[in-house]
């Protein structure tokens, strides 16, 4: 690991004052550190944001504000966010470990690095650490990587469980720039796809900082699921995953959310899917369409074809344990 | 106060391990936590090739990293006299003589060591640290270099195979087993201090302070007595600490070269290249049986992968021979040379990947036959006598630990025919498997010292890597003596204390356990030779006369001939009374066969639609002989099972040929059970004595534990869905796909 300044900021403009190329914010470090160990992260300064941002969830006009530096933990275990927004806490629940969530802060999990195991091996090509050296994992060990939305360039996919359940319910990124601007984000918005910039993750604008995220009340709290499909029960990245979400009168679906995690490089959301369901009677036949909507066209690499199954499978499984969450 | 500062006076359990409270509370220092005086730290710098040859080095920008103290390659070293010339590295049998070649072997393979006065130091500067290679193409692909591998026999054949040919009953499949990683909670680590020219000392983490000690008293050219070996507590090993590795050797020539003690301690990635791994192995089976299902024979072929620059052949047909009657048999083997660093044992080491295979193969027979896996098994177990050397066993119970297995977990509530039990998009199904073990005894020796307030102190030279070797020494010599628990220490894990074999193949307690009850022997005869002064009636007493308590010896009754401790040492003198004994295995060796074995049954669920397989219950009943330490003992069996799931389910190492690397050499890519993947293992034991084996009659767990595991794990799949898993591990997407 390559030495470094380290530094404090207690005010959004003093920490985006510091900001340099050189330079990296870190709030709970559970994946910055480990990207500094691995000699992928080389700052020259560190500046701590744990006290600059927000840790506070508020209530808003429309709905809920959770604070950049509120802790993984605290927010899957908020009480308005368990009642209002329990998929949020599912998916939370669902991912890293408890100490990692301890200290991992809502801000990091959207701004953590993709996942494949070359991005993490310095020795070994790859385009988002070193663009224009190639890509070792697309004709590789791509058994964790993206089947929907990948590039030549890049098949890396976003590792986060609570990114998938924002995704679901269209949250909204509050940003902060140096001269206390804000801007707002739709969710959808705010992961990229690879392209032929495999090494920007996301749409951050430059000389910003996440402020906060904000939910929007809604009529997905009674039925929701979150399915990990993955090789071991805790600590362990999604093989697929799916945030499922109805809105149901009666028997009738309202309106639907289907979002994955371990398909893409981001949250992916299953518009057609969701399309489908509208109107339709809340039944396995139709959850079984829904899901073959999605799966439809995909286009897995070497060594996952089996995601395109699993896919499947976990959101009949998702949509079933939504009328019985 | 921190929580560690606080004072703690917690009293040991009366059956709690007696280093629990220390390795609980922090206080127990293992490898790379003790304090040594101008310690300094040193980092390896691992090959970004596979395959080739060093060119050159550019060491300038770690050079200028402050606090940098010196920097190891093979062109700048201290001397190891025992590596001196070509010769002498081959004679050294060290598997890679590292720093001695500027051949590449595979990747991370140390080319150069940073000195540094800090950690933090050491570590950047070794990033900086760049070499030129000449590259070669490298083999990493297991299943693709196997291909051109023959095999050679493995161990006489019995009867003729030809028999299988007209067996009314068979199977005949292949198993793949991908390689897995040891990784034990506490990374290899070295501290190595020179006291002298000729004097060293290790705080070291491994399974056997002797065999590091006579290692490097070769490699140095120095008495073995001249090296004192530290290894108190070990944070497991699982066979990673059964050899001395280069790291260790790099250590202490960091150590010479900058004249301080220095400290190397291996990273996470680094574990998995750097202390070995059990290697990925394929296997063929052809297993008959006749109508009534008795075996005709087996056909077991195997081939496990091993390193470039050094043969390891883990023995996967070794089991084959053990278990079951197969008055036909035929063992071939064959190892794989990859560009990988060298495999070593790791728990169960060559009968667990064999018997997954075996034990795979009778279950799928026993559906051909319609026939209940468990009367299969009974039918064909060998119970009178080794089946291949023809001794008597000894004492084996495998019968009785597939019987007790069965009623546990209620085997009759297993359906004869796969998919028989559904729950939503689950299936549930039952399995079971054996295994087997066998079951060693080494020489070993221990000594006691006593106090005169009859507190006793027992020692050995032998490591406990977690096993309970300490509790179980402590329950040998309170057994023996009479003496309160509370009034015996145990010291081990240091060269200083009496020598012993390492801890490992499931021999550790079987070896010390002998030792203890000689050492208590020979103390009972040294207090006798004492109260012989006072009361004559100690004149010539065997040991089995002398009996001990907390507070004096007497004459085979405890009112007999009393005499106090307090006595008996101001009458003679005494300040601490020492004795010293050793105990190996014998006669018995020529006249009995021995072995451990265990019975798993396994219930799972498998999800349809996602693949997913949860494991609902894990028995585990085990022949170990007399148990000695009831706790530690089930610890070490859940344990193994918790292992064997890892083998059955998520295990692996991955390899990428293209660029001649491990892929995902860290916990978030290699996957090993967590508390989320086991339900609590169901552990019971025989318990009955081994008459033979040794004096305290309990034989060897470490190993049966997980022999045999992962085919129960595979069997119940099949039981629940239909899909016979024959490819380690199964992770969900084999499921879903099969």
């Amino acid at each position: 690991m390559r030495p470094f300044l380290f530094s404090k900021s207690s005010a959004i403009n003093q920490a985006l004052a510091k900001k340099n190329n050189t330079t990296q914010y870190i709030a709970g470090g559970t994946n910055l550190v480990d990207l500094m160990k691995k000699n992928i992260a080389e700052p020259e300064s560190l500046v701590d944001i744990t006290s600059t941002l927000s840790a506070k969830i508020e209530p808003t006009a429309k709905g809920l504000q959770i604070g950049a530096m509120v802790r993984n933990t605290a927010l899957a275990n908020d009480a308005t966010v368990m009642a209002k927004f329990p998929l949020v806490s599912k998916a939370i629940l669902a991912g890293a470990s408890p100490q990692i969530r301890n200290m991992a802060s809502t801000g990091g999990n959207l701004l953590q690095r993709t996942r494949c195991p070359y991005f993490y091996d310095v020795t070994t090509p790859c385009n988002k650490r070193k663009p224009d050296s190639g890509c070792s994992a697309i004709h590789g060990e791509n058994r964790m990587n993206a089947i929907v939305g990948y590039s030549e360039q890049c098949v890396a996919v976003h590792p986060s469980d609570l990114c998938v359940a924002l995704a679901a319910l269209d949250a909204t990124v509050k940003t902060q720039d140096k001269s206390g601007k804000t801007q707002s984000i739709a969710f959808k918005g705010f992961h990229r796809l690879p392209g032929t910039t495999p090494e920007k993750d996301n749409n951050l604008p430059a000389n910003a900082l996440i402020h906060s995220i904000e939910l929007t009340e809604n009529s997905f709290a009674k039925n929701c699921a979150y399915v990990k499909v993955r090789d071991r029960d805790s600590y362990a990245f999604a093989l697929v995953s799916v945030a499922a979400a109805l809105n149901l009168k009666g028997n009738q679906i309202v309106e639907a959310r289907l979002a994955s995690g371990g398909v893409a490089h981001k949250p992916w959301r299953w518009f057609e899917a969701e399309q489908f369901l509208k109107g339709k009677t809340a039944n396995a036949a139709n959850f079984e369409a829904a899901a073959n909507i999605a799966i439809k066209g995909l286009k897995p690499l070497s060594h996952n074809g089996f995601k395109v199954l699993m896919l499947k499978g976990a959101i009949e499984t998702a949509l079933q344990q939504c009328l019985n969450p | 106060m921190g929580f560690f500062d606080e004072p703690y006076d917690l009293p040991t359990a009366a059956d709690g391990r007696v280093e629990g409270v220390a390795k609980v509370t922090g206080g127990g220092k293992y490898a790379a936590e003790y304090k040594v005086d101008g310690l300094c730290h040193a980092v390896l710098v691992g090959s970004t090739i596979a395959a080739g040859k060093i060119k050159s080095f550019n060491l300038d920008n770690a050079k200028q990293v402050a606090g940098v103290l010196g920097i190891i390659t093979h062109l700048e070293k201290p001397l190891v006299p025992g590596l001196a010339d070509e010769a002498k590295i081959k004679e050294a049998r060290l598997g890679l003589a590292v720093f001695h070649t500027d051949k590449i072997f595979f990747k991370g393979q140390p080319i150069a060591l940073v000195i540094a006065d800090t950690l933090e130091d050491a570590t950047y500067a070794a990033s900086l640290v760049t070499a030129e290679y000449e590259k070669e193409p490298a083999k990493l692909d297991f299943e693709l270099a196997l291909k051109n591998i023959q095999l050679t026999p493995a161990g006489k054949d019995r009867g003729n195979i030809e028999a299988l040919n007209s067996a009314p009953h068979s199977v005949e499949a292949e198993y793949n087993i991908k390689a897995e990683v040891h990784n034990p909670m506490e990374m290899h680590a070295t501290i190595a201090e020179w006291k002298a020219d000729d004097k060293l000392k290790l705080f070291d983490k491994n399974q056997g302070v002797n065999n590091v000690q006579r290692t490097f008293a070769k490699l140095f050219n120095i008495p073995v007595d001249n090296i004192e070996v530290i290894s108190e507590f070990v944070g497991g090993g699982f066979g990673s600490g059964l050899r001395v590795w280069p790291h260790a050797l790099a250590c202490i020539m960091a150590a010479k070269l900058v004249k301080r003690p220095v400290k190397l301690m291996l990273t996470r990635p680094q574990m998995f290249h750097s202390v070995g791994y059990r290697p990925a192995a394929w296997q063929k089976i052809k297993l008959g049986a006749n109508a009534d299902g008795k075996f005709v024979g087996i056909h077991h072929q195997a081939k496990n992968g091993t390193s470039v620059y050094e043969n390891f052949n883990e023995g996967i047909t070794r089991v084959t021979r053990l278990i079951y009657h197969f008055n036909n048999l035929k063992a071939e083997a064959a190892t794989v040379p990859l560009n990988l660093s060298t495999p070593t044992w790791m728990r169960g080491p060559g009968d667990c990947t064999g018997d997954f295979a075996i034990e795979s193969a009778i279950d799928e027979l026993s559906y051909k036959l319609k026939m209940d896996p468990v009367a299969l098994r009974m039918k064909n177990l060998a119970l009178e006598k080794h089946p291949d050397n023809g001794l008597p066993w000894s004492t084996n119970y495998i019968n009785e630990c597939i019987e007790k297995g069965a009623q546990m977990i209620n085997w009759k509530d297993r359906k004869a025919t796969h998919s028989q039990t559904i729950e939503g998009d689950w299936s549930i199904g039952y399995g079971m498997a054996v295994g087997a073990w066998n079951a060693g005894r080494g020489t070993a020796s221990a000594g006691i010292q006593m106090q005169k307030d009859g507190t006793i102190t027992v020692q050995t030279a032998m490591t406990d890597i977690g096993t309970g070797t300490g509790i179980s020494m402590q329950n040998i010599a309170h057994e023996s003596t009479g003496i309160s628990k509370s009034k015996i220490k145990i010291e081990l894990g240091n060269s200083n204390l009496p020598p012993a074999p390492s801890q490992g193949g499931s021999n550790g307690l079987s070896s010390i356990g002998g030792a203890v009850v000689a050492a208590v022997s020979a103390l009972k005869l040294k207090i006798a030779e004492y109260a012989t002064m006072q009361n004559e009636a100690f004149k010539n007493a065997a040991a089995a006369d002398i009996l001990l308590s907390d507070t004096g010896v007497s004459f085979k009754t405890t009112n007999n001939h009393f005499i106090s401790y307090t006595s008996l040492w101001e009458k003679n003198n005494l300040n601490i009374l020492e004795v010293e004994a050793s105990s190996g295995p014998g006669a018995e060796r020529q006249k009995f066969a021995f072995c451990s074995s265990a019975a798993h049954f396994c219930k799972v669920r498998v999800n349809r639609k996602t693949g997913k397989v949860k494991i609902e219950r894990l028995v585990t009943v085990s022949d170990g002989g007399k148990i000695i330490s009831e706790k530690a003992a089930a610890n070490q069996m859940s344990g193994a099972a918790v292992g064997g799931i890892g083998m059955a389910l998520m295990e692996e190492q991955l390899t990428d040929e293209r660029l001649g690397t491990l892929v995902g050499n860290d916990f978030a890519g290699y996957h090993f059970p967590v508390n989320a993947d086991a339900p609590i293992i169901e552990v019971a034991f025989i318990n009955k004595p081994d008459p033979n084996i040794n004096p305290q009659g309990s034989k060897g767990l470490g190993e049966v534990g997980i022999i045999g595991t992962a085919a129960a794990i595979a069997n119940a799949i099949y039981n629940a869905t239909g899909k016979r898993l024959r490819d380690l591990p199964i992770t969900p997407d084999k499921v879903l796909l099969a």
